[in-house]
């Protein structure tokens, strides 16, 4: 009796635990396209160590142009019908200033300000898993005006275009751009959410694509990739560790020296042994484990996202 | 009188013949569906063109076809003016759920509510029999979300 009711019970616990895999779910922004911006004015320059680079400036895209508001509330409007709904560009942006100024004016009774970090201030950006690019223009021909529309759907950490709608609609005498761009949205968006389907049905039978960078602590401990372990070099013993862990062992290593090796389209399984959603980071902290557990290798992991993790040997 | 009712009696034995010919025309799905215009959200605007050997029947096949384009065979795009349209269901899941839809464009069936003739229908004669072409708005997004909660299709976010 003890036993059936043992067998019972972990029985229900491991279908309970398969019911409730999911695999993390990506999030979803809409942003005007670098090139829509540059267009309209809507650029910032920004010194990158030196040579002026200039950024989009979505803060005064979305307060000076009524457009825009339009397109992406529509595209949310749309999106979040199908169950998905996405992560608002002028929300996240006013969330990071106030988060910013928080952190700013927080201090201890001693007086000590919150510890950040440069990589911390370098993360503090409007990002999602998948960026959608939203651009437009209208060209007249005489009366008539014609509305141009992309739409394109960025993988953040791979910058591979997953899904993408575009073309022109038809010339029109009479309706205004805001019209036209609505028009051109809502003919547009069941070919593009159709696109983002094949991607996640993708991502369900090959896994979800990442990034992984090993680097080395340059801190004098004397471990690079090229270290020996057990006969083998340190790159071996991960490039190994990939084609075992990854699906269907698919991935690629696209650079490899002494401090660096970088591996792309690595696929990455959903789930874990236990039903919990793998994420870059939780993949690397995997290889981490393992390079502590087998060789007594120190490393410290990273992420940006759901697809892309660092692995930095040498300490903590 | 006699002649009368042999007149009546092949009037309606024709009648009825041709009706079976339109039903089963419809339940060949022969019919072409292309896009005629950006429809209010949540809709396709859609134009059907069905083969019928009677006209008074087209307007109702054309409401099933609609439906039935809109599911399976997607809606092809005219110029500029609207875009093509993927079908809502993939040729696999309606070889599993035979049944269901066997239901669902049965007669009175509950594909009718999902869509609605909108304008005159343009008839034009081809061979022996009517091609009738009727604009219908299809309401996909009811129908994707109905479609969904039945468990026939899967949701964008399903899964996550």
């Amino acid at each position: 009796m003890k036993r059936i009711l043992i067998f019972v019970t972990s029985l229900l616990v491991a279908v309970s635990a398969m019911a409730e895999s999911h695999a993390a779910k990506p999030t979803l922004m809409v942003v005007p396209s670098d090139a829509w911006c540059n267009e309209n004015g809507y650029m910032q320059e920004f010194d990158n160590q030196g040579t002026v680079e200039l950024i989009p400036d979505y803060k005064k895209a979305l307060q000076s142009d009524q457009n825009l508001m339009l397109a992406i509330s529509k595209i949310n409007e749309m999106m979040a019908d199908r169950g998905f709904p996405l992560k608002d560009l002028e929300s996240n942006l006013k969330s990071i200033s106030n988060r910013t100024a928080e952190m700013n004016m927080t201090t201890s009774k001693s007086g000590s300000t919150i510890a950040q970090s440069p990589m911390d201030m370098l993360k503090n950006t409007a990002k999602a898993d998948i960026i959608i690019q939203l651009g437009w223009s209208v060209t007249s021909n005489g009366p008539k005006q014609t509305l141009t529309y992309i739409l394109r759907g960025l993988d953040s950490y791979t910058d591979k275009q997953i899904a993408g709608a575009s073309g022109s609609g038809a010339p029109s005498m009479s309706a205004d751009v805001p019209v036209l761009l609505e028009e051109a949205v809502m003919d547009k968006m069941d070919e593009f959410a159709g696109r983002l389907d094949d991607y996640f049905n993708d991502l369900f039978s090959n896994g979800r694509e990442g990034v992984f960078e090993i680097r080395v602590f340059d801190n004098g401990s004397g471990i690079d990739l090229e270290s020996e372990y057990n006969g083998m070099e340190l790159s071996e013993i991960i490039d190994d560790w990939m084609n075992q862990n990854t699906v269907e062992h698919r991935y690629s290593q696209s650079e490899a020296s002494e401090n660096y090796m970088l591996f792309e389209q690595v696929r990455m399984p959903l789930n874990d042994v236990n039903g919990k959603a793998v994420t870059a980071k939780s993949f690397a902290d995997q290889l981490r484990k393992y390079l502590k557990n087998t060789f007594q290798i120190e490393s410290k992991t990273a992420n940006r996202g759901l697809g892309r993790a660092y692995l930095i040997i040498g300490e903590k | 009188m006699k002649k009368l009712v042999l007149i009546l009696v092949a009037v309606s034995l024709s009648l009825a013949c041709m009706a079976k010919t339109s039903d089963k025309k419809t339940k060949e799905w022969l019919y072409d569906i292309e896009c005629a215009g950006v429809g209010a959200q949540g809709t396709y605007l859609v134009k059907v063109y069905s083969y019928s050997n009677v006209q008074s029947k087209a307007q109702k096949q054309a409401v099933k076809n609609a439906v039935h384009g809109v599911l399976f065979k997607g809606v092809m795009g005219k110029g500029r003016e609207c875009n093509s349209q993927r079908p809502l269901v993939k040729s696999d899941v309606a070889s599993q759920h035979e049944d269901f839809f066997k239901n669902f464009f049965a007669e009175g069936g509950e594909y009718a509510k999902y869509a609605s003739a909108t304008g005159a229908p343009e008839t034009s004669k081809v061979g022996s029999q009517y091609k009738v072409g009727v604009v219908v708005s299809v309401q996909k997004d009811q129908l994707r979300r109905d479609l969904e909660e039945a468990g026939i299709i899967k949701g964008l976010s399903s899964g996550f």
